[in-house]
């Protein structure tokens, strides 16, 4: 009677009567000392820490007072500059519109071959996969200081850099997004007989485009904040102009220029938000 | 086993489609298919019944090489599937049609555009990309969804639809596939048994009126009586039965899969 179902049962029946899974031994003890020795290493870094970073809280205190000055100094903010202002704001959010997009599009080319799903051989997707870790792993503000030198100041330089920059980004989410899609619709379609490109445009891209829409403008998001800062390094932007303020000490185009950049953030934040939540 | 498909000069023999001859699979040394052998013929549908770990599914993947076998041959029209490679193998694979236990409808596309999904080789590239099969394809995609009583759902989005419903649209997709073999792997368990009546039907309908070979595993022995034509036994990766659908009774279902079904044991 009980060899009968095992015999038929084939596998799941050995799970029943077979032998006992190891038992846990009583918990390990870790002595006491390890526990002192972990903690020596967590003060010490800190330590080493706090000294590399040259921290001084009194030099703190004497600078921000300094701050608190110039900020007094600031009111009432400057309107004669203003449109000139809203004109790099503009440069601005052009280099994240256009540079986000070219991100994207370089995304998607990388990110079939680096989904693991959609790619089994590991020849082809572990080089995938370095190449958007690069990308992401560079900022774009590097990415921008090399395009400067390359093509000129400007705000194509910061374009390209932010480009680059989170092309790696935007790839990698891309192709976790593909990974977690389900496999069955993909397997049909694959079973008609069409080549990738179709089965892939066609039973997977539809399913995944929330997803991937959803990256993109969260990248979007993040773009527009780095944009502000790539005119720092002569890409363009409102950025330049905050430089510019800060290098002549003009407190009053420097509150503006700061109102401008919160004004567009926050406005683009709310913007690609609603959209996202949208998409989901 | 009925008519083999050698019997030349025998008009009215029915043509054997599908030849699967001494399949064997085993992952690592579980083995799941032990020698399978059997014939499917146009026009027929045959239920393939054994309990969970039988190695149905794992039959079915063979078959369409979605799982290379470790032994035996899947002859497809005369063709060995497992011989053939790459783009050879693709275009041999359309003549099979696969209806899964969860629809694998992609669930943002409408009813008519998964039925497409069946055309996507014949179509060319750029018509796929653009989603624009032209209007002569989506007649006789809306054609196929009428087959199987869904004519009025074609531009529902296939996750509006019931399991039932979508189940259905999966079997147009193999229809408007123009497939010779329908493998049907459980498409019914997780459907109601109303909804599950009407998907047998469309694969029994298929069968007659279109000449598809239709194999379909299935757990319920109501069911297999009125919608197959013959029976096989699964069971530890061997074929213990094979006989006529209608002959197929509680009494035969219990020897395939031992006393469970008598609820000596209780199910997993």
């Amino acid at each position: 009677m009980a060899a009968l179902p095992e015999a038929l049962w084939g596998g799941a029946a050995q799970a029943g009567p077979g032998p006992e899974p190891a038992k846990a031994g009583p918990p390990r003890r870790r002595p006491r000392w390890r526990r002192w020795l972990y903690l020596a290493v967590v003060v010490a870094v800190y330590v080493v820490s706090w000294r590399l970073a040259d921290v001084d809280l009194p030099r703190l205190a004497r600078g921000l007072s300094t701050m608190f000055g110039w900020a007094a100094k600031a009111w009432p903010p400057s309107t004669r500059e203003l449109p000139l202002i809203l004109e790099r704001a503009g440069e601005t959010v052009a280099i994240a519109v256009i540079g986000t997009t070219l991100a994207t599009v370089i995304a998607a080319a990388i990110c079939v071959p680096a989904a693991r799903n959609l790619t089994p051989s590991p020849w082809v997707r572990l080089p995938s996969r370095l190449l958007l870790n690069t990308l992401r792993g560079v900022d774009s503000f590097v990415f921008a200081l090399l395009f400067v030198a390359a093509v000129g100041l400007g705000p194509f330089a910061g374009m390209l850099g932010v480009a680059f920059h989170s092309s790696g980004s935007i790839g990698k989410l891309f192709a976790e997004t593909l990974e977690g899609l389900p496999a069955g619709p993909l397997e049909a379609a694959e079973l008609t007989g069409a080549s990738r490109l179709k089965t892939v445009s066609y039973a997977l891209v539809p399913d995944a485009m929330p997803g991937l829409a959803s990256v993109a403008l969260y990248m979007f998001e993040f773009n527009i904040r780095s944009s502000i800062v790539l005119g720092v390094v002569g890409a363009g932007g409102i950025g330049q102009q905050l430089k510019n303020s800060i290098e002549l000490l003009d407190f009053p185009r420097l509150l503006t220029i700061v109102l401008v950049i919160l004004a567009m953030v926050t406005f683009v934040d709310q913007l690609s938000g609603r959209l996202r939540k949208h998409l989901a | 086993m009925t008519g083999r498909g050698g019997r030349s000069g025998v008009r009215s023999a029915p043509e054997v489609v599908l030849r699967v001859a001494g399949l064997t699979h085993s992952y690592g040394d579980r083995v799941v298919l032990d020698g399978v052998s059997f014939d499917l013929e146009a026009g027929t549908v045959v239920a393939i019944v054994g309990p969970s770990g039988a190695g149905k599914t794992t039959l079915f993947r063979c078959i369409t090489q979605l799982i290379t076998p470790g032994a035996g041959r899947v002859e497809l029209s005369g063709r060995d599937l497992t011989a053939l490679k790459g783009p050879e193998l693709r275009r041999a694979r359309r003549d099979v049609g696969l209806v899964f236990q969860q629809y694998n409808l992609v669930r943002r596309l409408s009813a008519v555009d998964n039925v497409l999904a069946g055309r996507l080789a014949d179509l060319p590239t750029w018509r796929v990309l653009a989603r624009r099969p032209g209007a002569s394809e989506r007649a006789a995609a809306v054609a196929c969804l009428d087959r199987v009583g869904l004519a009025g759902h074609a531009q529902a989005r296939a996750d509006r639809l019931s399991g039932g419903e979508q189940q259905r649209v999966a079997i147009a997709r193999a229809l408007a596939q123009r497939t010779r073999v329908i493998l049907a792997d459980e498409p019914v368990s997780s459907l109601d048994p109303s909804a599950a009546a009407k998907v047998l039907a469309a694969l029994r309908a298929v069968a007659s009126d279109d000449g598809i070979a239709v194999l379909c595993s299935l757990h319920q022995v109501g069911m297999v009586a009125g919608f197959a034509d013959r029976v096989l036994g699964l069971r530890e990766g061997r074929i213990v039965l094979d006989m006529a659908g209608a002959e197929f009774d509680e009494r035969r279902h219990g020897e395939v899969y031992g006393e469970w079904a008598h609820g000596a044991y209780p199910l997993p």
